[in-house]
């Protein structure tokens, strides 16, 4: 009954701001997270290959999300070029990785761990290059700004065929080759399997780095921006300085996105990087609660999955087709639904599935009472 | 009768042939266990840790800065603080330099202040922060032997006031620091001195009627208080020890809350957490869990009040889950009752069936998780708040003391409670009821007498060294002792007829809407009261009725709270006598406050000074009779 140390049976009792922001600051949510984790690595003994393939696409979406989760929810930086660092990502990793005697310019250097963070670190430069947009505008003006990052961005990788092969040409995608070992073509396991265990590890990791980065004192700056960017100031938080860090650390998640996005796919087209896309990242933050890390997750997991359902469910409907020429098509019905979702979620649970998780926490973390 | 030996004093007596005492007990457990913690004060949200060794180190600079300042045994230093760290500091380094700690209510005003220092006259004063400071400058002219004042909270002070008494904690800590250089044997050799009737400490009792008198506790009385608790004689069992977590927000300068954080920290070695204020109590509860938590009735009727509250405006599913375990909260709060406050293998099943579903959930939010023994004194309480608590598993135990007895007479124990009652005497404590009913308890913890007032201590004590309680009880079954009333509460009705009011009181303070109740009829023909109600429960209440209300008076004096009020008394009367029943009640338009001299220190009704200032309200009580 009487334990040796109070602190450890007593959860709200912290004797350290060490462990009152601790990153599992409960044993349940340590517990749950290390449950997740073992659940989500046996997947691919569980599931077969298509089934893995759409989990491996949300996994990296998920970072995707994570990273504009941060710029947007913790921040407060409202950005649609989302697309356009995907974009930036995907093609340095695709050039490092590239044939050096194909089609397009490549380096031939197949490594993951070098082209990974090579593609983050330069989509994080060009974060940092648009930045100062940021440190001057706000809102409104800063989500046109960047809307039109992506018109430009769209235009250039349409134009700029020597690395990007050009629109509907395209170009392979990066090759994932860890430590010698081919991920992407059957090996031990088959190429799904492995692709998923990658992306979900790799998920896994950028989470952590996430959620330990909202924690600490970069995290608090980024709130308080958020919250009054003028108040923040007021109280020593360097604006300019907090802004760029916030688009470099979103970039490079987005980098990562992009380039890992289309090792599954295999192969990429520079029509991709457009306003849907960015808009898709929107939906996945907002309809996951803004903010939060584990509502990103949440948030890109739901939109991915809904897009599946939609397409088997879609053309069982009446008028819905599934092909893409015709109209009505699956395919406008997702983008129709993902409006919906947007606006319903906004007006009805604006801080999203995770809003409703915290309303069933917060019932039992009163209880027997209500306040 | 309980019949258990206090122990022999710990691993102190081969040392030296010194007395122990408070002092040697802390630097005993500084000795062999350093880094353990001994107090926990919370400051910038985070419970700041203070070990052994660092709580020692601490008084022995503090107790340097004393013997500098030209304290000599005997002398007196007043503390007047909230709760923290410091207050214990200085208490055990004033007890080290053999001179005694007189503690003051942080409400006390600055006239209750004045008589204090003046009459305890004291040589250093040490205060919490600028409001206290404010009152002791403003008397300080009154009191000629004061030559020191520490500030421990330097805002609002430092660099704003000028005095040539005045100083700062930290000075007070770099002039014990500097001394301690010089003398580095100075306190050892003082302490060494320490004799069993050295007086530790100067509690003044609150005191209903007239001024306050000052009870004179010895190291002796201490001790054995120290050691009849450590001895497992009392509510705890086992008793008090290290892995013990005890949160203290009552006042310091109570003989309860010392015997609770000073004495069992020294003596036993539980953990003590400061709370915050006493706004904070709830949620400093819920940190902390607690596994002895002493309360007064006013404040468990607060807590009950609270959940009462609470529950009434949760959701309709919480409230349909709560009404079914309240419900059977009570059958099992009867069966302890019948059985003394040990289990049924029925109510064991029970209770682990509702542990898991609600009653856990409840001990959590009350801080009440860990609770092992929860202590009710000071003042009578309602049986029926002692069973809501044993019903959802609170163990509950009254006891009886006072400052005079240092806190020691007698208490209900673990297996053998029996409710209404005080319980059985603790220890080598010896209690009787003398024949006019009035109890009297004699052992080595009664007091050596009231500080500087003789003819009081003639009064209190019997030449054959019985203390006089004051108090009128009886026994029950030979074991229990039944308190009835406070001797001079004791109403004589026109009629003749002896009439305990606090038990009528109670009755009435069951419930969550009234917070004051003061039964009148002291040469009168009937009973009547006034009644205060509590204003947060009432207000609650009117919410849900859509009742609209401005201020305190404007809702005590609402048509429909009174009929509220009504109905409460008239389902009390129905289980008293005819000559006990209430026949009519006014509201009382303010809520009574210490510093309008309506209620004391510990928040006891001054019933004289109350039926002074509303006489016009006891006269109309009587007036209309004839009508």
């Amino acid at each position: 009954m009487l334990t040796r140390d109070p602190t450890t049976s007593r959860p709200l009792l912290h004797t350290s701001y060490r462990s009152d922001m601790a990153l599992f600051d409960t044993r349940t949510k340590r517990n749950a997270v290390v449950l997740i984790v073992l659940f989500g690595l046996s997947l691919p003994l569980l599931l077969p290959d298509p089934d893995l393939r759409l989990l491996s696409t949300a996994s990296v979406f998920a970072i995707g999300a994570i990273g504009l989760g941060l710029l947007t929810g913790s921040a407060g930086q409202i950005s649609l070029g989302h697309a356009f660092f995907l974009g930036v990502g995907c093609y340095a990793a695709a050039v490092i990785s590239g044939d050096p005697d194909g089609r397009a310019i490549g380096f031939g250097i197949t490594e993951i761990l070098i082209w990974l963070p090579a593609a983050g670190l330069v989509a994080a430069a060009v974060g940092v290059l648009i930045a100062p947009l940021a440190t001057r505008l706000r809102g409104l003006y800063l989500a046109i700004v960047t809307l039109g990052l992506v018109f430009v961005g769209e235009h250039l990788f349409e134009q700029w065929r020597v690395v990007t092969g050009g629109a509907r040409a395209g170009r392979p995608a990066p090759e994932p080759v860890l430590f010698g070992y081919p991920l992407h073509v059957d090996g031990l396991f088959t190429r799904q399997q492995q692709l998923f265990w990658l992306m979900f590890v790799l998920l896994v990791i950028f989470a952590l780095l996430a959620r330990n980065l909202s924690r600490s004192a970069v995290g608090r700056a980024f709130n308080a921006v958020r919250d009054r960017d003028i108040a923040a100031g007021v109280i020593g938080v360097n604006l300019v300085k907090y802004k760029t860090i916030a688009f470099a650390i979103s970039s490079f998640y987005a980098g990562c996105a992009g380039a890992l996005l289309y090792v599954i796919i295999g192969h990429v087209n520079p029509t991709e990087f457009n306003l849907l896309l960015s808009v898709l990242f929107i939906a996945m933050v907002l309809v996951g609660g803004v903010g939060t890390i584990s509502g990103a997750i949440a948030g890109a997991f739901f939109i991915t999955l809904l897009g599946r359902f939609t397409e088997q469910v879609g053309p069982m409907l009446p008028l819905i087709s599934a092909r893409s020429h015709e109209t009505p098509n699956v395919f406008q019905m997702q983008n129709v639904l993902y409006a919906l979702l947007i606006i319903g979620f906004l007006l009805f649970e604006p801080r999203g599935l995770f809003g409703i998780w915290f309303r069933i926490r917060n019932w039992w973390k009163a209880f027997p009472f209500s306040y | 009768m309980t019949t258990t030996t206090a122990p022999a004093p710990q691993t102190t007596a081969e040392r030296q042939p010194t007395t122990t005492t408070l002092a040697t007990r802390i630097r005993d457990r500084a000795a062999t266990q350093p880094d353990q913690v001994a107090m926990r004060h919370k400051d910038l949200g985070i419970w700041r840790e203070i070990t052994w060794a660092t709580y020692w180190d601490t008084v022995q600079t503090v107790g340097h800065a004393l013997l500098d300042m030209g304290v000599e045994p005997g002398d007196r230093v007043a503390i007047h603080s909230e709760n923290r760290p410091e207050w214990l500091v200085t208490d055990i380094a004033t007890l080290a330099a053999r001179a005694s700690t007189v503690g003051l209510y942080p409400t006390n005003p600055a006239a209750e202040v004045a008589y204090l220092l003046s009459h305890s006259g004291a040589k250093v004063h040490v205060v919490e922060d600028q409001e206290q400071l404010d009152k002791a400058l403003a008397v300080f002219d009154d009191c000629p032997e004061l030559t020191h004042i520490v500030y421990v909270d330097p805002r609002g002070i430092k660099g704003r006031y000028q005095h040539p008494a005045l100083m700062s904690w930290d000075e007070l800590l770099a002039r014990g620091a500097a001394h301690r250089q010089a003398h580095p044997d100075a306190l050892a050799e003082r302490m060494a001195e320490a004799a069993p009737d050295d007086i530790v400490t100067i509690i003044y009792t609150s005191g209903t009627t007239g001024p306050p008198k000052g009870a004179m506790l010895t190291v002796a009385n201490v001790e054995f208080a120290v050691n009849t608790h450590a001895a497992g004689t009392g509510f705890a069992n086992p008793p008090p020890g290290p892995y013990d977590m005890l949160l203290s927000y009552l006042p310091l300068c109570h003989v309860v809350e010392r015997t609770f954080t000073t004495w069992f920290n020294a003596g036993a070695g539980i953990q003590v957490n400061f709370a915050e204020s006493i706004a904070t109590v709830q949620p400093n509860l819920a940190e902390i869990q607690p596994t002895i938590l002493f309360s007064v009735p006013r404040i468990w009727e607060k807590m009950l009040a609270g959940v009462q509250i609470r529950l009434a405006n949760a959701t309709l599913p919480k409230r349909v889950t709560a009404r079914f375990w309240l419900k059977v909260a009570d059958w099992i709060g009867d069966t302890l009752v019948r059985t003394g406050g040990s289990h049924t293998v029925a109510t064991r099943l029970v209770y682990a069936v509702g542990w898991v579903c609600w009653y856990r959930a409840l001990r959590t939010r009350l801080g009440m998780r860990r609770v092992r023994a929860a202590v009710s004194g000071a003042a009578p309480i309602a049986p029926e708040v002692l069973k809501f608590f044993m019903g959802i598993g609170v163990p509950m135990y009254e006891a009886y003391g006072m400052t005079e007895n240092a806190a020691i007479s007698t208490a209900n124990q673990p297996g053998r409670v029996k409710l209404g009652t005080v319980g059985e005497p603790l220890g080598d404590a010896e209690v009787r009821v003398a024949d006019d009913g009035e109890i009297l308890v004699r052992h080595p913890g009664v007091f050596a007498g009231y500080f500087r007032d003789p003819e009081a201590t003639a009064r209190t004590m019997t030449d054959d060294g019985w203390l006089r309680t004051g108090d009128i009880g009886e026994w029950i079954d030979g074991t229990h002792i039944k308190i009835t009333d406070r001797a001079k509460d004791i109403i004589i009705t026109a009629g003749g007829k002896n009439i305990a009011p606090s038990e009528i009181e109670n009755a009435l303070k069951t419930s969550p809407f009234l917070k004051e109740v003061v039964v009148i009829g002291d040469g009168r023909p009937y009973l009547t009261a006034l009644i205060g109600i509590e204003f947060d429960t009432v207000a609650a209440w009117a919410q849900r009725r859509k009742l609209d209300f401005t201020t305190y008076r404007d809702l005590s004096e609402k048509p429909e709270v009174i009929e509220l009020v009504q109905s409460l008394v008239d389902e009390v009367n129905q289980r008293l006598a005819t000559v006990e029943q209430i026949k009519k009640f006014r509201m009382l338009p303010k809520e009574l406050d210490h510093e309008d001299g309506e209620l004391t220190a510990t928040q006891k009704v001054k019933r004289g000074a109350l039926a002074e200032r509303f006489a016009d309200l006891v006269d109309d009580l009587y007036r209309n009779r004839d009508r």
